[in-house]
This record gives structure tokens, C-alpha cells and sequence, in this order.
């Protein structure tokens, strides 16, 4: 008996002495770390336009296709690793992704936590409801009443905290999207880009429409803290905003009019 | 109909690791399973507390927490991703966390399975000149596995749904690819459908298994 509690004070020290580590900054250069390393590894979820699969194994899409042109200009390989979205930061700190690069939005939360570059794209939260309750539910006011669903840690969700709705939290945006088409929620907040993709005639959503927008927001990529990879993506983005080139591949997926000049 | 042949494609890559998972750790977990099982009959005081902790830890706590804490940990706490980056790393972690706990299961089945053998054959054994070594493996071992068949197969079909507990740490497994066209992936979105094809990718292993199992407990009906 007096073994087994020994045996269980140790454990219950050597958890306690784990928990008291300190996360220490990156030192050193991450850009020389990823160029020693040979690739950028880019942490992603599957979100159409900005990173998606078509017909091919390929990823593609806005970000896909600015994060391979950045990766050639600072003479690195690209490999794309679906991550769960909640582990982003853990990712980002434990090394097993070099970047966050999809979509994400530029909340207090993120800044906080990573090194962000300069915001490329904008963005806003909007809200979905059913089409024939769309004009019922066009003002911040009318749709105190209904009851949301967000995708859990999404900015979407902080708006619905924020006003003080009632709301579920699901576990991505499609999830809340499904939930307004199965009427298991009355409304959804989501990024508008996405909605502008998926919602409304000639989508699979086509009894889905949007209609108040609660926010204006921004779209960065993030890095460790005290990353030198955040200089080089700000130097790249200004000189092929210059050169057009990043305007050009904003057109090929349809959302030059979001773009914020570099 | 255009969907169909995309959403098969991303299922069987999906089942592919799924596949993989599986079987690695049925591989890994089999041994040292044994090992600990060993380890928790051990005369030998700090070794049985020692395998008697650890199988109450794991068997005590959340596969899914495990697999975090093993993916997570050595990155952020000890500064040194042994994981590497890339899905590679993910799968290799997945892996591990799951053979812990599996052999951790396998080990409490092998000593029931072991201890279920009448010590009466040991002494036999024993006054006959054998060693503990020929004792096991020529009189228990043989026994002990037609025993544990039924328990160990329960564990087996278990395991071929808890694979999909590997997504919390991203590694792309079958639930993931049938889930991925809720959300929207290849185009496609807001499916529910790939979901039913996922179940029946299951039934069919699942069923599959199940008639393996069985035909090898029927092989196994000796000394009857």
C-alpha cells in the first residue's frame, strides 16, 4: 500500500512539473528552421474558396495557391496537412505545422496567441435563414428571437455571444449550415465568404439565403510568435500585390472584391 | 451519380488508414500485451505495482485525452516534436497511443486467460522437470488461447470503431473523409449520404472479422 501511494505521489509530480514548464518563445529564425527543413508545412481545413480539392488530390484555392507561390519565392517545398481547426495553436507551437493559412479571421483570441501577417482579405459574419423567412429576418433586431448555430470558436460564435443570442455551438460551419437546412436551428452565423460560395440558387443550399451582416472582419495567416516568417509573407504579398499576380489568382476564385491592398 | 465515384475515392483513402491503423495495432499491442500481462502477475513487488498503475492509468483515462497528450506533448512541453510534421507524424502517434492502450486491455484478458489454467498442470509440470519457460509455452499458452478467443474478439471489433478516434488529432481516417462532404469537400456539400456509405464500410469489416473470428474459435476446439 505505502508502494502504491510512493508510486502515486511521483506521477502526480512529475505531472505537476510538466504543468510548471514554461512556453518559451521560438528562438532562432523560423525562416531559417523552414528553409534547413526543406518545406513550409501549412496547416489547413477544407474550405472552399480559399483551400479545397476539386478533382484531383490537389489542394487548391486562394490560399492553397498563394501559399505554394510563397513557398517557391523562399525556395521551399509546400505540404498542405488537414488540421483540426480547435488544435491550432498547439500545432503551431509544438512544430507540427509552420503555419495557419485558410481563412483566419483576425480575432483578439488569434493575435494573442500567434504572429499574424497583415490582413489580405475581408470578411464579415452574416446570418442564414431559410428563404421564405428571409424577409421576416432582415434587421439585427428581428432575429434576436431565433435560435443560432455557430461553429465552436469561430468569430461567428463570438458575434452570437456578443449580442446575446441563444445559440448551439457545432463543430464546423457546414455543421451550422446543415442545422438551418434540417431546421434543427432556426439561423446560422457564418464567414460570408463561405456563404457567398454555398448558399442560395444554383448551390447545394438553394432554400438558404443570407441576410444581416453583424461584423466586418480581416483574414491573416498565422505563425509562432516571434516569427521572422511573418516579415517575409508581408514582403511577399506586397510585391506580388504589385505585380498583380495576387489580384490575378483573387479572380480565378471569384474574390478579387474582398482583397485588401498590400 | 457524377459524386458517386468522388466520394468512393475519398472513403477508400480514408479506409486505407483506417485499414492501417487497425492493423498496426493489432501487431504492436498482441506482444506487449503479453508483456504486461507478465508484468501484473510478476512475484516481484515493484514490477506488479508498477504494470498494476500503469494498466489502471490507461484503462482509467480517455483514449481520445491520451492520444492528445501524446501527439501534443513532446512539442509544446518539451520543445522536441518527435512526430515530425505532416500526416506521417499523426499516424505514428495515433499508432502508439492506440497500442498502449490495447495491450493494456489484451494484458488484463491474457492473465485471466492464464490464470484460468488449474495450477495443478504447473505442478505436474513442475515435478515432471520442466522449466516455467516449457511450463508456459508447452501446456498454458496453447489452453490460454482458445480461452481468451471470445473476450479478445470482442476487443477486436471495438477497436474497428475506435480508429475513428484518431481524428482529434487530425489523422484523416474514414469518418473524416465521410464527413468532410457535410461541410463540403470535391464540391460537394451539405451531403449526408457518404455517411451511410461509411457505415456500410464498417458492417462489411465488421462482418468480415466477426466470420474470421469465429471460424478460428471453431479451429480452435480442441482438447475438448
Amino acid at each position: 500500500m505505502k508502494k502504491l501511494i510512493v508510486a502515486l505521489l511521483s506521477v502526480a509530480m512529475v505531472l505537476s512539473l510538466a504543468a510548471c514548464s514554461k512556453k518559451t518563445e521560438t528562438s532562432g529564425s523560423d525562416l531559417d528552421y523552414v528553409k534547413q527543413k526543406g518545406k513550409l508545412v501549412v496547416g489547413i481545413t477544407d474550405f472552399a474558396p480559399m483551400d479545397y480539392k476539386e478533382d484531383s488530390e490537389e489542394w487548391i484555392g486562394f490560399d492553397a495557391d498563394m501559399a505554394k507561390a510563397f513557398a517557391a519565392s523562399i525556395g521551399v517545398d509546400v505540404e498542405f496537412v488537414e488540421i483540426n481547426w480547435d488544435n491550432k495553436v498547439p500545432e503551431l507551437d509544438g512544430k507540427n505545422i509552420d503555419c495557419t493559412w485558410n481563412g483566419m479571421t483576425l480575432t483578439d483570441e488569434v493575435t494573442s496567441a500567434m504572429d499574424c501577417s497583415n490582413a489580405y482579405c475581408r470578411n464579415s459574419q452574416i446570418v442564414i435563414v431559410k428563404a421564405d423567412k428571409a424577409e421576416e429576418y432582415n434587421s439585427t433586431d428581428s432575429i434576436k428571437e431565433l435560435s443560432f448555430a455557430v461553429e465552436a470558436g469561430s468569430a461567428g460564435e463570438e458575434m452570437a455571444k456578443e449580442n446575446g443570442y441563444t445559440y448551439n455551438s457545432v463543430e464546423q460551419q457546414s455543421n451550422a449550415l446543415m442545422e438551418v437546412a434540417a431546421g434543427t436551428s432556426d439561423a446560422a452565423i457564418i464567414d460570408s465568404l463561405m456563404a457567398y460560395a454555398m448558399v442560395g440558387e444554383g448551390t447545394d443550399y438553394a432554400d438558404l439565403t443570407y441576410t444581416v451582416e453583424l461584423n466586418s472582419e480581416e483574414y491573416g495567416v498565422g505563425f509562432r510568435k516571434g516569427s521572422d516568417l511573418v516579415q517575409a509573407l508581408n514582403d511577399f504579398f506586397k510585391t506580388s500585390y504589385e505585380d498583380g499576380s495576387l489580384l490575378e489568382c483573387a479572380q480565378k476564385y471569384g474574390i478579387e472584391n474582398s482583397i485588401i491592398a498590400q | 451519380m457524377k459524386q458517386l465515384p468522388i466520394v468512393i475515392g475519398s472513403l477508400n483513402i480514408g479506409f486505407l488508414q483506417t485499414l492501417k491503423l487497425f492493423f498496426v495495432t493489432l501487431i504492436g499491442s498482441f506482444p506487449l500485451g503479453l508483456i504486461i500481462a507478465f508484468g501484473s502477475m510478476s512475484r516481484f513487488a515493484p514490477v506488479k505495482y508498477i504494470s498494476k498503475l500503469f494498466v489502471w492509468i490507461i484503462r482509467g483515462t480517455p483514449l481520445m485525452l491520451q492520444m492528445m497528450i501524446i501527439y501534443y506533448f513532446p512539442g509544446l512541453v518539451l520543445h522536441n516534436n518527435i512526430w515530425g510534421s505532416g500526416e506521417m507524424g499523426r499516424f505514428l502517434a495515433a499508432s502508439v497511443s492506440f497500442i498502449i492502450n490495447y495491450s493494456c486491455y489484451f494484458s488484463e484478458i491474457y492473465r485471466g486467460g492464464i490464470q484460468s489454467i488449474p495450477i495443478g498442470q504447473e505442478e505436474a509440470g513442475l515435478v515432471l522437470g520442466m522449466t516455467k519457460s516449457q511450463i508456459f509455452f508447452k501446456v498454458t499458452l496453447l489452453q490460454m488461447i482458445k480461452r481468451i478467443v471470445p473476450p479478445i474478439s470482442n476487443e477486436i471489433i471495438t477497436l474497428v470503431k475506435d480508429t475513428s478516434l484518431a481524428r482529434i488529432i487530425a489523422l484523416q481516417e474514414i469518418i473524416w473523409a465521410g464527413q468532410s462532404f457535410l461541410k463540403g469537400s470535391h464540391g460537394i456539400s451539405g451531403a449526408i449520404w457518404p455517411l451511410f456509405f461509411t457505415m456500410i464500410y464498417y458492417l462489411v469489416f465488421s462482418g468480415i472479422l466477426t466470420v474470421l473470428l469465429g471460424k478460428l474459435e471453431k479451429k480452435l476446439n480442441y482438447f475438448r
